[in-house]
């Protein structure tokens, strides 16, 4: 019987995405209940597929599994590593319900602000450590001779390339640059012209990148919509 | 010639004016006549302005008859007479000294100030008159002296204050003593009263009790009384007959000055001012007074706070602004209904112009499946070559950590790349530990791997792999990940300790694995793996491969391209997944990558079409705002 249930899944599971797809289309010809009624399902199916997830892999396959095991097999350091690694999750976790109810919601504010900060503090460390301080020695070692290929061609092109990275990132660096004194009262305040034209290149720099990030996102959602219609098509084909 | 004081403002005026010159106050009604230089001396005394002390006793009777007046020479008697013969002559008047005393009276309660004695003053124009009468000066300076020290003290404490400037003639008196004649001497033994300076300490005064004045019931007081007065004053008033009232007569004022007086003066006993609504004192010492000003300030007075209504006074017009209101606040709470537009407007059917001119080629194209359009190479998509070769370089049965961090809807993007890497994974046998950070992540692993499992070159369901699911904590999970992949996700999916069993339990760190490869469509996702996992795995140089989207790329491929690199190798977009799949030698005859192509170009077409209908439409709009300006 389950045998047959997951043979169908299948091609139930075709129709339904056929019949989703082409309610979520339906927008083509402008807001309607198809489409609104696609958007409930799916809504509804994440979030009850995200609490089942947390329920069965987090709840369920990293505090109680791990303690069943450790408490079957007797294996002290098992039960070590528990106490160490789940147990203070646990209690921090607990705590954190505190701020279901809103007169013992201040009680979970430690909580809160421990992860607060120690999130925070990861991010910024990750950020320097593996983003500014790298991508710095990047820029840096654009022009590194010791990099370059040995062919002309490739040579001219490595040069032109790391050229161009080089004075784009320079002039938006500059078309950032607010830091300008005041030097009278009353006159407004200007840069000096040869900052001004770096950073009208570094603006020029600036509207290609955006241009290139909607152009990525567009690409994308185009491939979607490909993969959407390749979908119907197969769809069609197999049942007709 | 003879002046008339004025008796309202004091000052001498010619007898023939019927009003004072300077106040124009009635002169022959009240007025009394001022001494002249001609005259004597004795007329100085019944000048207010000389001697103002010597009025305010009120028991002076000029007239009286006593036996006390036998004691008085003939000649004081005479002078006496001729005095009262002047003052009598004007009978219809009176006398200068009992208008001055009057208005004294009035002026100057008879009231002595503490510790003030009476001055000594009338003993200088007694001595005067003693001295012109008996041709021997008599001077006071002796008389202080005699008594004893009780006498001196209070003579020198009182009479000094109220000394009189000398006169002239007062000035020619000498200032040697002189002493008394034997009359005088004999009168002041006689009479009860002393002269200044003499202060009897055991000797009882007479007190009249009309006259409240504790200090001025001394004897200093009395002693400033001419004896004859004193006298006269024991025969009116004998200290047998002492009457309760006052002896002080009731002044009778002038019709004038009566009309002067204020009202309240005249009628006293009647209020000035209404108190039958004034409120009534209820604490403090003037509690039961009507009319006064309480001595306890209102603002510490307890009394109960008063009432004021809640009720907010409110008009018409403010009520219905304030029903507008709560109309207004009700009607936000309440769902309002989406107008219903009409289907075919001018905007929809550009829409289903757009969406025909975009769908139709792609549909067309996947029908007839077009392999048109040359494929992608791998050279000319940066990071599909040395993905492949990391690919490559994994030795068979390496664990791989595979992270499904994408959604399922850029699977049409994102699947022809993992489809591809997933193959050869698999026919590399390479050890898959799957992970996700996102939650639909394990369930995207689990379809990937059973397609894959049924690609060309696998044999079998492909069962080397483990699920270790979802990545709790984000950043911090990654973090953790990348510290201690056993702490973080201990157990498979299967609840299998996987870490304790080959090929993982070879993996204490993130660097035991052969390769990690991220699966993300999120820029965010990719540069948190790299920033996390990424800075460890180049400790050791363990390849960190990405398989991304195209709307990533551009913001991971700086990380490619760096010098170190910290992404080894990269494959983005439709596009790179085809040409990984071109690679490896897998080619799909689909018609997926003619659709995408000829999409692209409509899509651009659409974009300058558009661009310039909008110039062109936009231009004779801006001609005619500029000659509106012009």
């Amino acid at each position: 019987m389950l045998e047959r249930i997951g043979q169908l899944a299948d091609p139930i599971g075709a129709i339904i995405g056929f019949l989703l797809t082409i309610m979520v289309l339906s927008y083509i010809i402008g807001d309607n209940f198809l489409f609104r009624l696609a958007i409930s399902i799916f809504i509804g199916v994440a979030s009850g597929y995200a609490a089942v997830l947390i329920l069965y892999s987090v709840l369920w396959h990293q505090v109680l599994v791990p303690l069943s095991q450790a408490i079957s097999t007797g294996n002290t350091d098992n039960l070590l590593t528990y106490a160490t690694h789940v147990v203070p999750a646990v209690i921090l976790g607990i705590w954190m319900l505190t701020k279901v109810s809103p007169r013992l919601s201040r009680g979970g504010t430690p909580v809160l602000a421990f992860l607060t900060g120690v999130g925070a503090a990861t991010v910024i460390a990750g950020a320097v450590r593996g983003t500014i301080f790298p991508q710095i020695g990047a820029s840096s070692n654009l022009l590194n001779i010791q990099a370059a290929p040995s062919e002309l061609n490739g040579l001219v092109v490595w040069f032109l390339n790391g050229l161009i990275i080089l004075v784009g990132t320079v002039t938006t660096l500059i078309y950032f640059q607010f830091g300008v004194k005041r030097q009278e009262e009353g006159v407004p305040v200007q840069r000096p012209v040869i900052l001004e034209y770096l950073s009208t290149a570094g603006q020029v720099f600036i509207v290609v990148t955006m241009g290139v990030l909607f152009t990525g996102v567009y690409i994308a959602t185009l491939s979607a919509l490909i993969d959407r219609v390749h979908f119907l098509w197969e769809t069609i084909i197999r049942f007709f | 010639m003879t002046d008339i004081i004025c008796p309202l403002c004091g000052k001498p005026n010619p007898s023939e004016l019927e009003e004072c010159k300077f106040c124009h106050a009635p002169l022959k009604a009240a007025g009394f006549i001022a001494p002249s230089d001609q005259e004597g001396d004795e007329s100085q005394f019944i000048s207010p302005v000389a001697a103002p002390d010597e009025i305010e006793s009120p028991t002076i009777k000029p007239e009286s008859a006593t036996p006390l007046e036998q004691a008085i020479p003939d000649w004081l008697k005479d002078t006496e007479a001729g005095f009262l013969e002047g003052v009598e002559s004007k009978p219809e008047q009176p006398t200068s000294e009992d208008i001055s005393a009057q208005i004294e009276s009035l002026i100057n309660p008879p009231s002595v100030p503490d510790n003030t004695a009476q001055p000594a003053i009338d003993d200088d124009w007694l001595t005067n008159l003693l001295a012109e009468a008996g041709g021997e000066p008599l001077s006071l300076a002796p008389l202080e002296e005699q008594p004893g020290e009780q006498a001196e003290e209070s003579n020198t404490e009182i009479t000094e204050p109220y000394t009189e400037t000398p006169s002239d003639e007062e000035k020619v008196l000498p200032s040697t003593q002189i002493e008394k004649p034997d009359w005088l001497t004999g009168l002041e033994a006689a009479s009860t009263i002393k002269l200044a300076g003499e202060i009897i300490p055991g000797e009882p005064t007479a007190i009249e009790p009309g006259i409240v004045e504790p200090e001025a019931e001394t004897g200093l007081n009395q002693m400033d009384v001419p004896d004859w007065i004193g006298q006269a004053d024991a025969v009116e008033s004998p200290a047998g007959q002492k009457e309760p009232e006052p002896s002080i007569a009731p002044a009778e004022l002038p019709s004038w000055l009566e009309a002067l007086r204020p009202d309240e003066t005249a009628a006293p006993t009647e209020p000035v001012e209404d108190l039958s609504a004034a409120d009534i004192v209820t604490a403090g010492p003037l509690v039961g007074l009507k009319g006064v000003i309480s001595a306890r300030p209102s603002a510490i007075r307890a009394r109960k706070p008063p009432t004021y209504s809640i009720k907010l006074r409110v008009t018409d017009e403010q009520r219905a602004r304030v029903e507008m209101m709560e109309a207004l606040l009700a009607d936000e709470q309440n769902p309002k209904p989406v107008p219903s537009q009409p289907i075919l407007t001018s905007r929809n059917i550009f829409r289903l112009v757009i969406a025909a001119v975009l769908i139709l080629p792609i549909v067309w194209m996947i029908i007839t499946a077009s392999q048109r359009i040359l494929p992608p190479q791998p050279g000319s998509i940066p990071g599909v070559v040395d993905f492949t070769e990391q690919i490559q370089k994994l030795p068979a049965g390496a664990p791989v950590l595979l992270a499904f961090d994408y959604e399922a809807g850029f699977s049409g993007e994102m699947n022809p790349a993992v489809s591809t890497l997933i193959s050869q994974l698999m026919i590399k046998n390479v050890y898959m530990t799957l992970v996700a950070t996102y939650p639909s992540g394990p369930a995207l692993a689990e379809s990937i791997i059973k397609t894959g499992a049924f690609s060309e070159g696998i044999q079998g369901p492909y069962t080397n792999y483990t699920d270790l699911g979802y990545i709790p904590g984000g950043t911090l999970g990654l973090r953790g990940l990348a510290n201690s992949p056993m702490a973080v996700l201990p157990y498979s999916l299967d609840e299998v300790n996987v870490w304790a069993s080959a090929p993982l339990d070879t993996v204490s760190t993130i660097n035991d694995f052969a390769a990690v490869i991220v699966l993300t469509n999120d820029p965010d996702t990719a540069r948190s793996w790299i920033e996390q996992v990424g800075v460890v795995l180049m400790e050791d140089s363990t390849p960190l491969l990405i398989v991304t989207s195209s709307q990533a790329e551009p913001l991971i491929r700086p990380y490619y391209q760096a010098y170190p690199a910290q992404v080894q190798g990269m494959v983005a977009g439709l596009a790179g997944g085809l040409a990984y799949g071109r690679t490896v030698g897998i080619v799909r005859q689909n018609g997926v990558w003619d659709a995408f192509s000829i999409a692209i170009t409509v899509s651009a077409l659409i974009i300058i079409v558009g661009s310039i209908i909008g110039v062109v439409m936009k231009m004779p709009a801006s001609d005619k705002m500029k000659e509106s300006k012009e």
